[in-house]
């Protein structure tokens, strides 16, 4: 497999060298922008595989460059986000963006889901949905038959929960927020209603998580949405 | 209330008027003498009738009357044979003084009717200029102070008297000393009702008080001062009560243009201290992702690992700084939405390291929804589990535990380390800048437990720290449970 191509736009220089460094060890090519204009210049240019994106840039709001880039590219777009702008990190995601990383992160953090990023691209063009079956920690989601197994043994899940389950094994990791959550799951009319998604999502942990309070694969972004941790490649 | 208007007495009647009558019809009666000379009998007669409905025109219907009288008397008695006397040769004169007393008495009277409609019309119309004069003004008054300005100067006179606007403050009192009777004026400001002379309280006062009230609220008291003992006429009552809800409208709408600038004022004044935290937030965050980043680089060492570390321990102390300033500068300002408990623990929990200490969580399935603010409060569970991680040592246990009793829902983290110091007042940590240890070996300015407070009291609830039996530390968070919005639950398959 050739060396995955990573766009990293970021204007804090001693940030950028540190993204650039953490990702080169991990063998990839990095390219590095510090604006909007050159963040879109070299996304058509450069053909990046996945692109790192600060959402505070000098030139432009980070959200429109994710807009135009979405426009031609599906590549991975991982948004860089201070903690208390959850609106913000919700319009990114409703924007194109795949996930986010809240600063200060760690290099084990951010190659993490990198990595998760591009392995979700590479599945969804090597395959697109051809497989219905799935699999996460102990358990198995087969999204043709509808069907869900807990260590071998069947769960029984409602068509609601079985919908929303599904709906966060087709984003692939992918972070979804409540909105694209109820829209899929319930339809437009309830998209401000996400005391709907909280009340299944506890559903859904009682039935598949060891640790409900602790969940490992249904994670909680907190005022943002949820998205399933753990996906194993083939099942 | 102010005195009806039938309550008025009439003008008092002029008998001077009567006068006039009787001389306007001496002297037709001399034109008519002269007249006579050339003029036929029957002719003069008309002059009479001429003078009856000037008469009444000018001075009414009383005057109309009496000259109607006069004029038959003494056309009887100095022209009609025999003159000098009221004796009749002639039965038709008897006829032709019925029909003379009949037509002076009716024209007389309509005239004197539409004398009467032309004043009470001019009048009107007076009132009517009066009332746009002021309108005017009071429309352009842009502060109380021109709404009083005009009271004084343009509305007193008006009603023959002096008016002062009285207004309570903030606080919703009539400033003391003002002019007037400050307590009859508090009275009429929260009854709505007038007060004073003309009224059915306290009418012995010499001033009249009457509430200036909008379809909103009373804004404010009309005080006016009178020096005829004659009370208000009909007309100048129909002003008064215009001039009282024009004022009232003017000194709301000059309340709502404060309120608005007000506004815009705060509005301008929060993006600025907004502008600033997030300005400075990031200029704190920029180089902590920077240094904890590159000392991502440096391998696992344990100088590695100690910066990352302290790296991550300044993130938090940074995000309880901004929390601070931000609930600070803002007060509380809840972003409240409905939660599930466990779901704000689990988040909390992965957000916190915790090392090897073991977490054991007890949150029953069936907790109903809490609102509250997500951020905030999961700020409060970190501050919670940090704690724990600061001061157990590394093999303790961690028990979160959620339950409802009645109305509330209480939340309690609890561990087995060794609990707080002997000696403290657990509950004064919650104070701000407080510590357990002084200048203990670890880290963090104790903003912490006095931010969660801080949060959870906003919310309605409560937070207390106690002592575990038979060792470690408790904290209880208690909040309402309050009533979670109904789901339409899907039919079971």
């Amino acid at each position: 497999m050739n060396k995955p191509r990573i766009l990293v736009v970021e204007d804090e220089a001693d940030i950028r060298r540190f993204l650039r460094l953490a990702l080169e060890r991990e063998d990839m090519t990095v390219f590095e922008v510090g604006d909007a204009l050159h963040a879109r210049i070299d996304a058509a240019s450069r053909q990046p595989d996945l692109i790192v994106l600060d959402l505070g840039l000098p030139d432009d709001d980070g959200k429109a460059v994710i807009r135009d880039v979405r426009g031609w590219s599906t590549a991975p777009i991982i948004v860089l986000s201070a903690r208390e702008s959850e609106t913000e990190k919700v319009a990114a995601l409703e924007s194109g963006a795949d996930d986010y990383l809240v600063k200060p992160f760690g290099v084990p953090e951010l190659v993490a889901r990198v990595r998760a990023q591009l392995r979700r691209a590479n599945l969804a063009g090597a395959r697109g949905q051809a497989s219905a079956l799935i699999r996460f920690g102990d358990i198995v989601v087969n999204l043709a038959t509808h069907e869900v197994w807990r260590s071998g043994e069947v769960v029984h899940l409602t068509p609601i929960e079985f919908r929303l389950l599904a709906a966060l094994v087709r984003g692939q990791g992918k972070v979804l927020t409540h909105r694209q959550l109820l829209i899929e799951v319930w339809g437009p009319g309830h998209a401000l209603r996400s005391h709907y998604v909280r009340v299944y999502m506890a559903n859904l942990r009682q039935k598949l998580e060891e640790q409900p309070a602790r969940p490992r694969h249904l994670v909680t972004e907190l005022q943002v949405g949820y998205r399933l941790a753990g996906i194993v490649e083939t099942p | 209330m102010i005195p009806h208007p039938e309550q008025v007495p009439p003008r008092p009647f002029q008998y001077r008027v009567l006068g006039y009558a009787v001389a306007a019809c001496a002297f037709t009666t001399g034109v008519a003498a002269v007249l006579l000379r050339v003029f036929d009998l029957s002719n003069v007669v008309m002059v009479f009738l001429l003078t009856v409905m000037l008469v009444a025109l000018r001075w009414g219907r009383a005057a109309g009357a009496l000259a109607a009288v006069v004029a038959v008397g003494s056309f009887d008695f100095f022209f009609v044979p025999p003159v000098w006397s009221f004796h009749v040769s002639d039965t038709q004169y008897l006829f032709t003084f019925l029909l003379m007393l009949a037509v002076a008495l009716v024209t007389g009277q309509l005239a004197a009717r539409l004398r009467a409609e032309a004043v009470t019309a001019a009048a009107g119309e007076r009132r009517a200029n009066a009332l746009a004069a002021v309108a005017a003004d009071l429309s352009v008054a842009g502060r109380d102070q021109d709404i009083a300005n005009i009271c004084m100067t343009r509305i007193g006179p008006l009603l023959d008297g002096k008016t002062t606007l009285l207004l309570p403050g903030r606080d919703e009192r009539i400033p003391t000393p003002c002019y007037g009777d400050t307590g009859i004026a508090q009275w009429v400001l929260e009854q709505g009702m007038p007060a004073g002379r003309g009224t059915e309280t306290l009418p012995a006062n010499y001033a009249s008080y009457l509430p200036l009230t909008t379809p909103l609220r009373t804004r404010g008291v009309l005080m006016l001062e009178r020096k005829s003992v004659r009370p208000l006429d009909t007309e100048q009552l129909g002003l008064l009560r215009a001039f009282q809800s024009m004022i009232a409208l003017a000194i709301e709408r000059v309340h709502f243009v404060e309120v608005a600038h007000e506004t815009q004022l705060r509005v301008e004044g929060e993006r600025l201290r907004n502008a600033l935290l997030s300005a400075v937030s990031h200029d704190l965050r920029t180089p902590l992702t920077a240094i904890r980043g590159m000392a991502g680089m440096l391998g696992e060492s344990d100088v590695a690992l100690a910066i990352v570390n302290q790296a991550d321990r300044m993130q938090r102390q940074v995000t309880n700084l901004l929390d601070v300033a931000r609930l600070q500068s803002e007060g509380v300002r809840l972003d409240l939405q409905w939660h599930a408990l466990d779901e704000l623990v689990g988040s909390a929990l992965a957000a916190t390291p915790l090392g090897a200490r073991q977490v054991v969580v007890d949150i029953p399935a069936e907790l109903p929804l809490v609102e509250l603010d997500a951020t905030l409060f999961e700020r409060v569970l970190v501050n919670l589990f940090d704690n724990a991680a600061k001061y157990t040592p590394s093999d303790a246990t961690l028990y979160i535990r959620a339950d409802r009793t009645g109305s509330n829902l209480i939340l309690r983290v609890e561990d087995d380390g060794p609990g707080f110091p002997p000696g403290i007042d657990v509950n004064a940590l919650f104070a701000e800048f407080a510590r357990g240890a002084r200048e203990s070996a670890v880290p963090g300015v104790g903003l912490g437990l006095s931010l969660s407070r801080r949060i959870i009291e906003a919310h309605g609830g409560s937070i207390s720290a106690s002592r575990r039996d038979p060792h470690g530390a408790r904290f209880e968070i208690i909040l309402v449970a309050g009533e979670p919005p109904t789901i339409d639950m899907e039919d079971p398959e």
